[in-house]
């Protein structure tokens, strides 16, 4: 990359300097997505620092994905700001990996409200448990589905 | 024919709660099934006339179409990606088309873009237009039912000439669009909006500052700005509480970086400012469709593109009529993707219901909640 | 009753004539029903029914836009009859419109238990037929006449507003010959 380091640079070496060693990995995807890997245990605190002193105000979603051939799970939360301008259309995702066999993560609902419906959703889809969440339990499959969590890569479709 | 089971009955715990006065409260199921809107169920928790509580209970509308995603060809997914949100399809579709083009790499050419951001418009309309019906049953005003229905079989005839279907368009592909603007179209087109304009000025007279409406709208279902924020609200719901952050503006895409148009906000955050903000935007909506008609460039409409996923992440949003409708998909090759994960406008703005309903008149209820414009199906996917 | 005779009432004319009576009473009733179900009157029946055929429509998905444009100003669903008033139990007519999941199916059958009789299914569109674009998800009940019994289907995905029209004009021919599904 040539030229002066553009804001989703500083932007990542900003919560680099602040978090030395937990961010274990950061990469822009393109302009305006940067992303972060945060150890599971580190979210809370990161994502604090993230809302109060970088003005990330709000959660866009959170995503599970299941890369079962690597054991593990991801959980993905995409963040941006509304309040600071110039940022609202700066994307960042700040991800977690899970062990696949006991995947335990800590809920962000004291930092973003908004994400108690998402954990929600993952919990359900994926069977992945969120520590502190207010109200785990399923959201849309209650009487739809008893099986195991459908979102993951073992259960199959009949056309599949 | 098997006959399903009934359902559970509400556990006793929620059904005995007390409120703060030490009165016990009532629980109260509205739904699933009421007139017009789609299925969603409320518990809500009342303390005499006043809402305590609400819980919603969603997903008597999941059909599983992120896992359907997953099992087919990404051209046999656009049907199933626009049906969540109907009335407002084209939107849904653009923003699952951007995430491909994405990863791939493909940008459509100028006139497929102008093209994307015409038949967007046209279905922001034709959303707004549905939503106002819909609202005419449950404040119960029949004219309100009847003239946006009728009024907005002009812009469907409009899409069923563009595209080939009413509401069904299936219109955005990667590389472009699927068809190019028939003959006479521009003409007609811009007829219809001088024409709607002037319907909406008689809208705004007969139902907005009429007393029947007003009376029951202003200060109902009041979300702060600070809530509305902190809860990731976002669309007309958003901008009704005073935050202009609208998608087209703070990170345009298609023809929007070209084109000229305010973002309508209000301040006061009731449902009356979230119906007006509605109403400002088919007008802004219909200015577009004129300045997109007049500016459009010649040139081809689509570019060749593959019909497969490459290996790679992407995260893709668009402004659809009732908020933010965003796509983080996951690549790996092939013609299927990994994982598609899909947001909708109304999925996060059910986190705003309960919070605006709090504190109200039950009788006041259908006026918050649909002033939100919730579509359950968008949210539950 | 004569089962119970005991010997005492077998010589008694007062319990004969009493018996007589209710055979005659019996095979009086026969005779008016089966005038009222076949016959003149079985047609004025009917054609009350027809001329008002009040909906709940089940707006699942996305069948109920068309739905809702065939209730509107342009395809004017009304001059048939069919007025949407939305409480259970005064309309005679489920429109299953759009895609059944197993959670809502179960309500659908409470739904369907507790409109008043006469009752009429119509399933629009794809989903309610078989399943439609979505019959290989997981949540989904493949059609509504795995647990209603349905009169009347309407193909398309959604239909358009004719083709609903059409299908109200169909029940109501079906509802005018008697071949229904029986109520009651």
């Amino acid at each position: 990359m040539s030229g002066s380091p553009s804001r989703e640079d500083m932007l990542i070496q900003n919560i680099r300097e602040q978090f030395p060693g937990l961010v274990k990995e950061a990469r822009v995807v393109r302009r305006s997505r940067p992303e972060i890997v945060v150890a599971p245990e580190k979210m809370l605190e990161v994502t604090l620092f993230l809302r109060d002193q970088l003005g990330f105000d709000h959660a866009n979603g959170v995503s599970g994905v299941d890369y079962n051939r690597e054991a593990r799970f991801e959980v993905v939360y995409h963040t941006s700001s509304l309040e600071k301008k110039e940022m609202r259309d700066l994307v960042l995702a700040v991800k977690e990996n899970l062990p696949r066999n006991t995947p335990k993560a800590v809920s962000l609902v004291p930092v973003w409200p908004g994400v108690e419906n998402f954990e929600r959703e993952t919990f359900e889809m994926f069977g992945i448990t969120f520590d502190g969440h207010p109200r785990l339990e399923k959201l849309f499959l209650t009487d739809n589905w008893d099986g195991p969590p459908p979102l993951r890569k073992e259960v199959r479709f009949p056309t599949d | 024919m098997a006959v399903p089971e009934k359902p559970a009955p509400v556990a006793a715990a929620e059904a005995a709660a007390m409120s703060e006065s030490g009165a016990q409260t009532l629980t109260v199921s509205v739904g699933p099934q009421h007139s017009g809107s789609g299925h969603m169920r409320l518990i809500i928790e009342l303390d005499g006339d006043i809402i305590v509580n609400v819980a919603p209970d969603p997903g008597y509308v999941h059909r599983g179409i992120e896992k359907i995603c997953e099992v087919r060809n990404i051209i046999k997914s656009i049907p199933v990606i626009e049906r969540p949100a109907i009335i407002d399809s084209s939107n849904l579709n653009h923003a699952y088309i951007k995430a491909i083009e994405e990863l791939q790499g493909v940008e459509p050419p100028p006139r497929g873009k102008y093209l994307r951001s015409l038949l967007n418009e046209m279905n922001r309309i034709m959303s707004h237009l549905y939503w106002l019906s819909i609202y005419g049953v449950f404040v119960g005003h029949t004219t309100m039912f009847m003239w946006p229905l009728g009024d907005r079989e002009l812009f469907i005839d409009l899409a069923e000439k563009l595209t080939g279907a009413r509401i069904t368009h299936s219109y955005i592909v990667p590389g472009g669009v699927r068809r190019d603007l028939p003959q006479g179209f521009a003409e007609e087109a811009v007829k219809r909006t001088l024409y709607f304009e002037k319907r909406l000025d008689e809208y705004e007279k007969i139902f907005f500052n009429n007393p029947l409406f007003s009376s029951r709208a202003k200060g109902v279902g009041v979300l702060p700005r600070r809530e509305a924020i902190a809860l990731g609200c976002t669309g007309p719901t958003l901008r009704g509480s005073g935050v202009d952050a609208d998608l087209r503006k703070d990170e345009p895409y298609a023809a929007y970086p070209e084109l000229d148009f305010d973002v309508p906000t209000r301040k006061e955050g009731d449902s009356f400012s979230r119906s007006i903000v509605r109403m400002d935007e088919m007008r802004e909506s219909c200015k577009l469709i004129r300045q997109i008609l007049k500016q459009i460039p010649a040139g081809p409409i689509r570019r060749r593109a593959p019909i497969v996923v490459p290996r790679g992440e992407a995260y893709s949003r668009v402004e659809s009529a009732r908020g933010e409708c965003s796509f983080y998909m996951v690549g790996e090759g092939g013609d299927k993707p990994y994982r598609v994960r899909y947001i909708t406008g109304s999925y996060r703005n059910m986190a705003a219901i309960p919070v605006l309903l709090k504190g109200g008149h039950m009788a006041d209820m259908p006026t918050a909640w649909w002033s939100v414009d919730y579509w359950p199906v968008e949210a539950d996917r | 009753m004569s089962a119970q005779k005991t010997s005492q009432q077998e010589d008694d004319p007062l319990a004969m004539l009493a018996d007589s009576i209710s055979v005659w009473v019996g095979k009086l009733s026969d005779i008016v029903k089966r005038i009222v179900d076949t016959g003149p009157i079985r047609s004025v029946v009917n054609w009350g029914r027809i001329y008002s055929l009040w909906p709940v429509n089940i707006t699942t998905a996305c069948c109920s836009a068309e739905f809702g444009a065939a209730s509107g100003a342009r395809h004017d669903l009304e001059r048939f009859g069919v007025l949407p008033l939305g409480s259970l139990r005064q309309s005679d007519l489920i429109v299953v419109e759009g895609t059944i999941t197993k959670k809502m199916a179960k309500r659908l059958r409470m739904i369907y238990d507790q409109m008043a009789i006469p009752r009429y299914v119509i399933a629009m569109g794809d989903c309610a037929i078989s399943g439609g674009l979505f019959h290989d998800s997981y949540s989904i009940v493949n059609g509504a006449h795995e647990f209603l019994p349905v009169d009347v289907y309407v193909p398309g995905c959604p239909p358009r507003p004719e083709a609903l029209e059409q299908a109200i004009i169909m029940l109501q021919e079906k509802i005018r010959k008697s071949k229904v599904y029986a109520q009651g």
